[in-house]
């Protein structure tokens, strides 16, 4: 059952220990719409809610190749094409003095396309978010840790999932309207 | 990770390093043995094998004890668990000290320098004044001397460590932070004595980055080939996790871009300039058969490690990173053989003295390391890092 006016359900949890070992046997019981809150990163938490891969590395790859090809074919025809100069009789196409623009580009753009791509891909920014409508998550960023279920999870259901995760000895279950 | 509870005895390396130690040990001895054969069937290809084999070697302890003082400063995890097996390589050095001596008694066989019958005035003046046998001596006995002592000291603090608890470590920042500085420079004057001195009238400024690169290098390889062996055996499988793995792992890529980009400014500068005192290095690297060397080691030292050591899983599993980490060792191995064999042989020259020397060394080296290894527990026991290591992770 799925419920509109309801984001998903939210549990607090006193440490991160606690936090691990309850996304674990929620995303073991099933759950794989489920996220997890905490004031700093925690080792092996991506992993508890199942969350395995991300698109960040394809797009910092396909931007190196974009800043080195480029830089290359930026170079080759300024070089070779529209304005050749002989330079002590060197090779219009003096590949290696063209390698270290190339590096240089191949870095920027890689550079630009992690911080870009990992804004976009986040959704950032991100002026509203519901979980932001129950008061006590303000402690996220501070000393409390939490974990949502989405409504939208195939196996969410108001009372069942609400039983689940008291189930799992949190501080407090709380409804996050939407 | 209970290892609150977790003791001096309980941090012993595992059996299997006593086993090793007496496997390289034989293997060393019978290399060994072939070796001095090779001094005489193969007189014409031992000396520079000899180099290859003793620069190699001679690099791995230094590397350990470049990485060990790297560590001291900079402080981390990924130290933390390999700092033992760094200080073993690192206290290798006195073996290394000792295999000096047939290059040392045998100048003339290597060095155009130190032949009679020089002609050129600027090389007259040259082997007069620095390159000849009592400046090489004196600088061999000098160089060591410095290494010797800093390891000595890095090492001795941290045994010292396994029994008192409390201590500071502030004389291990201390001695390495211009322990860094003197490794820097000894080095660079080292390799110019021993390896670029082989090519007559030529100089490159960035020859010593080269081998602190290279060195830097191949400890780590050693340390992941190490971790490979030990990860999966107690003690080291109750601290070693992916993420210290992962993390040697990017080291292992930050050290192959730096020894490229080392290697291809040296290229580029020279290549530009295009002057006549400058070439012959590369003339005589990229003629004969060399320059098949050469490609081998743009692709298999660098493109190939690098390509791969971008893959995020493959530098998380010991597993899979101790493969490359032996295939960049032997890389090393080649790199080193392709700027000290061309000086000798100006075609492409591969003689069976050079693989009875590099196992021969290699065996007696490993044989000191896994001793040394063996004598302490795999972690200094008191040594604030220790106590963070295990202390349990999550809480």
């Amino acid at each position: 059952m799925s419920d509109t006016s309801t984001y998903g359900l939210m549990a607090e949890f006193d440490s991160a220990k606690e936090l691990v070992a309850a996304a674990h046997k929620t995303h073991e019981a099933g759950y794989q719409k489920i996220d997890a809150y905490s004031p700093f990163p925690i080792e092996g938490l991506a992993e508890a809610i199942g969350f395995h891969k991300n698109r960040v590395p394809l797009v910092v790859l396909i931007g190196g190749l974009i800043g080195g090809i480029s830089a290359y074919a930026l170079q080759y025809w300024v070089a070779v094409i529209t304005y050749p100069v002989n330079i002590g009789g060197r090779p219009y196409h003096s590949w290696p003095s063209f390698i270290i623009v190339t590096f240089e580009l191949t870095i920027l753009f890689a550079g630009l396309s992690a911080a870009i791509g990992m804004l976009v891909l986040n959704g950032l920014p991100m002026p509203y978010h519901p979980v932001f409508n129950v008061p006590e998550f303000a402690k996220a960023s501070d000393n409390k840790f939490f974990l949502v279920v989405f409504s939208s999870d195939p196996k969410y259901d108001a009372t069942r999932t609400r039983s689940f995760l008291t189930g799992l000895a949190p501080r407090m279950v709380a409804e996050v309207p939407s | 990770m209970t290892t609150a509870t977790m003791n001096k005895s309980d941090l012993m390396a595992p059996p299997v390093v006593q086993t090793m130690q007496q496997r390289s040990l034989i293997i060393g001895a019978i290399a060994a043995v072939a070796s001095v054969a090779g001094a005489f069937l193969a007189p014409g290809s031992f000396y520079s094998a000899y180099l290859t084999g003793f620069m190699f070697w001679l690099g791995l302890s230094l590397g350990c004890m470049a990485i060990l003082m790297l560590y001291h400063l900079v402080g981390g995890a990924w130290g933390t668990v390999i700092r033992r097996i760094l200080e073993s390589g690192m206290m290798t050095i006195p073996l290394m000290f000792v295999l000096f001596i047939p290059i040392l008694l045998h100048l003339p066989k290597l060095y155009f320098w130190a032949r009679p019958g020089l002609t050129d005035p600027k090389i007259v003046e040259i082997a007069h004044s620095y390159l000849n046998f009592n400046g090489i001596l004196l600088r061999y006995i000098l160089y060591f001397a410095i290494w010797i002592g800093m390891a000595y000291f890095l090492n001795r603090w941290s045994t010292e460590q396994d029994s008192i608890a409390g201590q500071s470590t502030l004389r291990f920042r201390a001695l390495s932070s211009i322990g860094l500085v003197i490794y820097s420079l000894t080095i660079s004057f080292a390799v110019i004595d021993w390896v670029m001195s082989l090519q007559a009238r030529w100089i490159s400024t960035i020859y010593g980055l080269l081998f602190i690169a290279g060195e830097a290098l191949s400890a780590f390889c050693f340390a992941v080939v190490i971790e490979g062996i030990l990860g999966k055996r107690k003690p080291m499988s109750q601290y070693l996790t992916d993420t210290e793995v992962h993390d040697h792992g990017k080291f292992m890529l930050a050290f192959v871009m730096v020894w490229a980009y080392f290697n291809f400014s040296q290229w580029l500068i020279i290549w530009a300039g295009n002057l006549p005192e400058e070439i012959p290095w590369y003339m005589r690297r990229l003629n004969g058969g060399w320059e098949a060397v050469g490609l081998f080691l743009v692709v298999f030292h660098f493109a190939v490690p690098f390509a791969l050591l971008l893959s995020r899983q493959l530098k998380r599993k010991a597993r899979t990173l101790v493969w490359l980490a032996s295939w960049l060792i032997f890389m090393r191995i080649v790199d080193i053989f392709w700027h000290v064999e061309p000086a000798s042989h100006p075609t492409f020259h591969v003689s069976w003295v050079h693989f009875t020397i590099i196992a021969g060394i290699g065996g007696l080296w490993m044989a000191y390391f896994f001793h040394n290894l063996r004598s302490r527990p795999l972690l200094p026991v008191n040594a604030p890092q220790t106590l963070r290591l295990l202390e349990p992770s999550h809480e």
